[in-house]
């Protein structure tokens, strides 16, 4: 599958939430635990070789689960499968902790719900809908959905 | 560099919802003519494939960096996708099948990435917090939040009040429906900006030069961008305020096309 390899590589050069040197254990068997810069942009984590300027890998922040794995460290699962665990060890509780908290935040699958979110909040609030100010209320990503897949089509 | 394609599709084919799909023509990088491709538009991810009913995905386009422009092409409703923040970077011809189409899509394709959608949760959150001060209400109605504590990244919100009418259905009271040519676009503008949220209807917004200052404004000292990963600097206010000069110049230009017909040379509107 292709994709926009030189973009997305630019993309890990942008200003990160956060990024950090952390011990980064890939999914396979016999995997071992490896220093690696460790740089989240948008919703990509983009990890390094340490002073390699290109990204050796990326991961996309959607549809994976984030856990404490022990004291300092977290993992990310992605499709539910054991063999897509990603281990990354940290230097401290807190680090561990704010790095689980940034990724969390950064899928845009929880940042379009907590917008659906505080547009019914609002609305339930003040009886306006906030999206109207900005003549946006129609656009499809923001409607309330019961979690369906929606099938806009082409005007 | 690697990317999990696994990880890629699985996201394509889950029950998150597609934002916008459909038929575009897009242009080769070595075959140059147009191919018609079936688009689908998840997050900031923009899948395309042959044809709705195939299985496999041919190819992703991560929308972030990118703006969108129209282009003079041989191919009618004809844009790109331009990134150009280093040298190299590519461009995507894309194609729509007509008007409508090509404004919906642009449309869709300017407000998917990442920032501008971190950008309007921040001003939602401002304003519900605004309003639980102003309303405090029954606690017991009360909707929970899940917070970022919750090991899974995609909480179930729970509605606690759920005589709360789906806002799809809401009444407009009387506010235009909003130009049809709005688009948006994460600009790079500069950081926090301390004017106060514009609730003014956008038939009221103050008339802008069109030659005011390019999109291109400093960025903050820490890097290229000011508003991709580094999480949201500006006020999407401010951001939708700005919108209105590319929208009043966008509108004359379709206006204009359409009746003259004449081809020019050079892209009209840059966006980026």
């Amino acid at each position: 599958m292709r994709f926009n390899e030189k973009e997305l590589i630019s993309l890990s050069r942008q200003p990160s939430e956060r990024a950090a040197e952390l011990g980064m254990r890939g999914p396979k068997k016999g995997d071992v635990v490896k220093r690696r810069l460790v740089k989240l942009v948008v919703n990509f984590l983009f990890y390094f070789r340490t002073d390699e300027e290109e990204p050796q890998g990326a991961l996309l922040l959607e549809q994976c689960r984030v856990e404490r794995e022990d004291s300092q460290a977290f993992s990310i699962t992605f499709l539910d499968e054991a063999e897509r665990k990603y281990l990354f060890e940290c230097d401290s509780q807190e680090q561990c902790q704010e790095w689980i908290d940034s990724i969390i935040k950064a899928s845009y699958e929880f940042m379009r719900k907590n917008l659906i979110f505080y547009r019914t909040e609002i609305h339930r609030l003040t009886g306006k809908d906030p999206l109207e100010q900005y003549g946006i209320e129609d656009e499809t990503r923001f409607q309330v959905t019961s979690g369906l897949q929606l099938m806009p089509k082409d005007i | 560099m690697k990317i999990t394609e696994k990880i890629l599709t699985h996201f394509q084919s889950c029950n998150s919802p597609v934002d916008k799909e459909g038929y575009l023509y897009k242009k080769g990088e070595r075959n140059t003519s147009y191919q018609k491709r079936w688009f689908m538009l998840k997050a900031n991810l923009l899948f395309y494939k042959d044809r709705p009913n195939h299985h496999d995905l041919l190819g992703v386009i991560v929308l972030e960096g990118c703006s969108v422009q129209l282009c003079e092409s041989e191919e009618q409703f004809a844009f790109s996708l331009v990134w150009s923040g280093e040298p190299g970077l590519r461009t995507y011809k894309l194609a729509a099948e007509d008007q409508p189409s090509q404004e919906s899509w642009i449309r869709a394709l300017l407000s998917a990435n990442h920032g501008y959608l971190a950008a309007l949760v921040m001003d939602l959150e401002k304003q519900y917090k605004e309003a639980m001060k102003v309303f405090p209400g029954d606690p017991s109605q009360q909707s929970t939040l899940a917070g970022p504590n919750t090991e899974r990244p995609t909480p179930s919100l729970i509605w606690l009040n759920s005589g709360t009418a789906t806002l799809s259905q809401y009444p407009g009271p009387g506010v235009e429906a909003g130009h049809s040519f709005r688009t948006y676009q994460m600009l790079q503008a500069p950081p926090i900006s301390s004017k106060p949220t514009n609730k003014r209807s956008p038939k009221l917004w103050p008339k802008r030069n069109a030659n005011v200052v390019p999109i291109n404004v400093p960025a903050p000292p820490q890097g290229e961008w000011s508003v991709t990963g580094s999480g949201p600097k500006v006020e999407f206010s401010k951001l939708h305020e700005d919108f209105g000069k590319e929208v009043k110049e966008l509108i004359a230009d379709w206006l204009r096309r359409g009746q003259e017909d004449v081809i020019q040379e050079e892209d009209l509107i840059d966006f980026g």
